[in-house]
């Protein structure tokens, strides 16, 4: 016994040894003063989706990453705050009728080639993303009437982009780092084309041709990208000479953080950060743009004569435990108030029909024509809100339902197979989730009776026509009076609507002695912030 | 070789299968199971289904002796209630498994021509797939419930039993005193049914034996992969498949893990030793078979 708690105790001592070591390591990383930090190295840990690097293909939490350090937007937002595009290649203005967005360039900007970036380049950009037809090609065309936007060069120093139908979204579109604009005359020497031929591909994800705070060093999409800085970047010179962003999955991303390996880990789970904050770690939590929602299908047919009873909708509302959702989604994570997620322009605080209230929800259930009939809800099992997953958020829903005195039979599905029958309009009731293609409350009105997601729950125009005249206000509501608009037209919707908003998971970057770390909801984290 | 009725050896031999260490072992660890399935309402334990978020993951504790799970589940009760899922379905299983099997594969054997080509063709292309795969594609067809998740593994695993069984009647048929049998005037089914069949089912209960371990960890495969059990049943697969994915708290998957694992163990000693016991030929009869 004594030999053995005597190497014990050795063991132990090596380990607070190494320990000592690495913290003085990570020290030096951040308290070696801005000067010394220019040429460190930043280390952020991510869990990798990364397909590609070229903006106009990528689509990806990781790839956005990438691309927002590498490339430039015509316009931006400042910070976490995705309410509020501001320029930063262009200014813009909107057309009176809010078809046309005009962008008028600063000329301040140069790519990583030496090459100023020209309304041409930003005009050659945006017509790559539509002529690709990638993924992210959608956010150049109109969701609803699905024509692709037009785009002009107007003069040397100005463009327009216009919709067929007004669309006050446009400016809230053109941040996204998939629409990061790209030094035309290098690509065009490396096989770049605005039409499907584009062989730009693999030059982008060997080197980028951007004017960001950084450029590519080096490129896989399945271990790690390397940034160095880009010597053209006409802004703020970024804090860290080079960055190493790595693919580490979950538990590891804790050992590195902890350990001082990484500075940033953006992937850890509720329960990973569970008492991780201790002297230079720190734990910042945020609201993800995800919105995790249960619909109940107001379709005669599909609904069983249940789900489209409107007292047992409200029955439902008031049955379901926001706060144990809240709980199952990890601390840092809201319910919102509508079906517009907490940080965008519109979102609603709380509504007084989404609350819980086991007295209401009795009343309401026995008004209501429910008959002990067994309820059918689906989820996916394969996907989740953010970490978070379905099944267990159904199960809580499930046992909140039945201390309601509602029945209710799970019905687990692969997201593939749940999306078919969703789409068709089939399924009883269920649990999803929506992510945000823009940060603006009118990518949410398909949400609305007879538009596209209205119609996966059964919910047609004439079932309620004060929730589509809310929806007409809120399209027709301009500037200030947008938000407002959005709010009643939310509130029409949680009155009357197949609809119900439960809850935005959190979000966990885990820093350790750096500062500078400010979520988006469109990019995740700019690398170029980070001190 | 001489037909030596097995019925007088099996007597003899099947308590000395009792009394090898490894298959007491195993009976007794199967006999606690049986017990707590049949009794496990009766245990002072949780409500294997009441959620109680404010106190998920909490470690194992005097509360909650395996800690509780990502919705404050008493993983304690739900390992025990598991029970109730992966028993009584792999017995089903197994003995479904068992009789279909071995009827086609007597009649194939028996009856030869035409029928042994069909049926042992259609074996064939069960076996040209990988079990697990095959399964999860029926599974998957069927939509996920224990149930389908029994019909896909029954679907996957009669061709061993028939494949087995053919070959056991092929080397019976040929046996004198079954050719007497028919020169005394009994047909076709009269003669499987009272001369082969019993001269066979010994090495058939081994082969079953020693499968009802694989079926268990079948059963439990299909549920971790979310095509078995539906939430919230306390089911040992699927409780292992929500501990993996978190990591952190390691009593999830464990307890349930070893759930499984002993009753694996359990069937598989059980299974060694009656095959010691009740047949030393078996080994090389189902040898004899894959030829």
């Amino acid at each position: 016994m004594h030999h053995i708690s005597k190497r014990a105790s050795a063991l132990t001592a090596s380990a607070a040894a190494l320990a000592l070591i690495l913290s003085g390591c990570s020290a030096g990383g951040s308290g070696g003063g801005q000067q010394a930090s220019a040429n460190k190295t930043l280390v952020v840990d991510n869990t990798f989706d990364l397909k590609t690097s070229d903006p106009a293909r990528a689509f990806e939490l990781t790839g956005s990453i990438v691309d927002k350090a590498l490339y430039e937007t015509a316009l931006t937002f400042e910070g976490s705050d995705v309410t509020k595009p501001v320029p930063q290649l262009t200014t813009y203005s909107m057309s009176d009728d809010d078809k046309t967005i005009t962008l008028t360039l600063d000329g301040k900007h140069v790519f990583s080639s030496g090459n100023p970036v020209t309304i041409d380049d930003i005009v050659w950009s945006y017509k790559r993303v539509q002529g690709i037809a990638g993924n992210p090609s959608f956010l150049l065309s109109n969701l609803s009437t699905g024509k692709p936007f037009t785009i002009e060069k107007t003069s040397d120093t100005t463009m327009t982009i216009s919709d067929t139908v007004a669309n006050p979204a446009l400016p809230y579109i053109l941040p996204n780092p998939s629409l990061g604009v790209l030094d035309s005359k290098t690509l065009e020497e490396n096989g770049g084309t605005t039409d499907k031929d584009d062989k730009a591909e693999s030059y982008l994800n060997g080197k980028s041709a951007g004017s960001g705070p950084y450029q590519l060093s080096s490129y896989n999409a399945t271990s790690k990208v390397v940034f160095v800085k880009n010597p053209e970047y006409t802004g703020t010179a970024p804090k860290y000479g080079r960055v190493v962003l790595q693919n580490v999955t979950g538990p590891s991303q804790k050992t590195d953080v902890q350990g001082g390996q990484a500075q940033l880990a953006l992937n850890l789970n509720s329960q990973q950060v569970n008492g991780l904050e201790s002297g230079s770690i720190k734990v910042a939590k945020t609201t993800s743009a995800n919105v995790g929602y249960l619909w109940l299908n107001q379709n005669e047919q599909v609904s069983g004569g249940v789900t489209n009873d409107p007292d047992f909708v409200k029955a439902v509302r008031h049955a379901i435990d926001y706060e144990a959702l809240r709980t199952v989604a990890g601390s840092g994570s809201t319910q919102p108030g509508g079906i517009v997620p907490s940080q965008f322009l519109g979102a609603l605080e709380s509504d007084e029909n989404n609350t819980t209230d086991a007295a209401a929800a009795k009343s309401d259930l026995a008004s209501s024509g429910y008959a002990e009939q067994t309820v059918t809800l689906s989820y996916p099992t394969d996907a989740t809100l953010d970490g978070v997953s379905f099944a267990d958020m159904a199960q809580s829903v499930q046992s909140n339902l039945q201390d309601a005195g509602i029945t209710v039979k799970l019905n687990g599905l692969p997201i593939a197979t749940l999306l078919d029958s969703f789409r068709a309009g089939k399924l009883q009731a269920g649990l999803m989730y929506w992510g945000p293609d823009f940060p603006d409350p009118s990518d949410y009105l398909t949400f609305s009776p007879g538009e596209g997601l209205g119609l996966r729950a059964g919910w047609t125009e004439s079932m309620s026509p004060e929730v589509t005249k809310a929806k007409e206000a809120a399209i027709a509501a301009e500037g200030d009076a947008r938000a407002a608009a959005y709010q009643a037209w939310q509130k029409a919707s949680n009155a009357d609507g197949a609809f119900v908003p439960l809850v935005q998971a959190a979000r966990y970057a885990v820093t350790n002695g750096v500062t500078g770390v400010t979520p988006n909801a469109i990019w995740t984290v700019d690398l170029a912030s980070i001190e | 070789m001489t037909a030596v009725p097995l019925r007088r050896r099996r007597a003899p031999s099947l308590p000395v299968a009792w009394r090898r260490p490894a298959a007491l072992a195993g009976a007794l660890v199967l006999l606690a199971w049986v017990v707590v399935a049949l009794i496990v309402p009766l245990l002072p334990l949780e409500d294997p289904l009441r959620q109680s978020v404010g106190a998920a993951f909490q470690a194992p504790s005097a509360a909650h002796l395996f800690g509780t799970d990502q919705l404050g589940r008493d993983v304690l009760s739900r390992t025990l209630w598991g029970v109730r899922s992966s028993l009584p379905l792999a017995v089903a299983l197994v003995a479904g498994s068992l009789v279909i099997g071995s009827v086609l594969g007597a009649l194939a054997g028996y009856l030869g021509g035409v029928v042994d080509e069909v049926i042992m063709r259609v074996a064939d292309l069960v076996f040209a797939f990988p079990t697990i795969i095959l399964a999860m594609v029926v599974a998957a067809a069927l939509g996920p419930s224990l149930v389908n998740a029994v019909i896909a593994l029954l679907i996957v695993s009669w061709p061993n039993y028939a494949r087995v069984m053919r070959a056991l009647v092929l080397g019976a048929r040929g046996q004198e005193y079954v050719i007497a049998g028919r020169l005394l005037g009994a047909g076709p089914l009269t003669s499987l049914r009272r001369d082969v069949l019993p001269n066979v089912s010994a090495p058939m209960l081994v082969l079953a034996m020693l499968d009802f371990g694989n079926q268990i960890l079948l059963l439990a495969g299909l549920s971790f992969l979310g095509l078995g059990a539906v939430p919230p049943t306390p089911e040992w697969g699927s409780m292992v498949a929500d501990g993996v994915v978190q990591f952190s708290s390691w009593w999830l998957a464990t307890f349930p893990g070893l759930a499984i694992f002993s009753v694996v163990v359990a069937f598989n000693l059980i299974g060694d030793s009656l095959r010691d016991a009740l047949d030393p030929r078996t080994a090389g009869a189902v040898q004899g078979s894959s030829i």
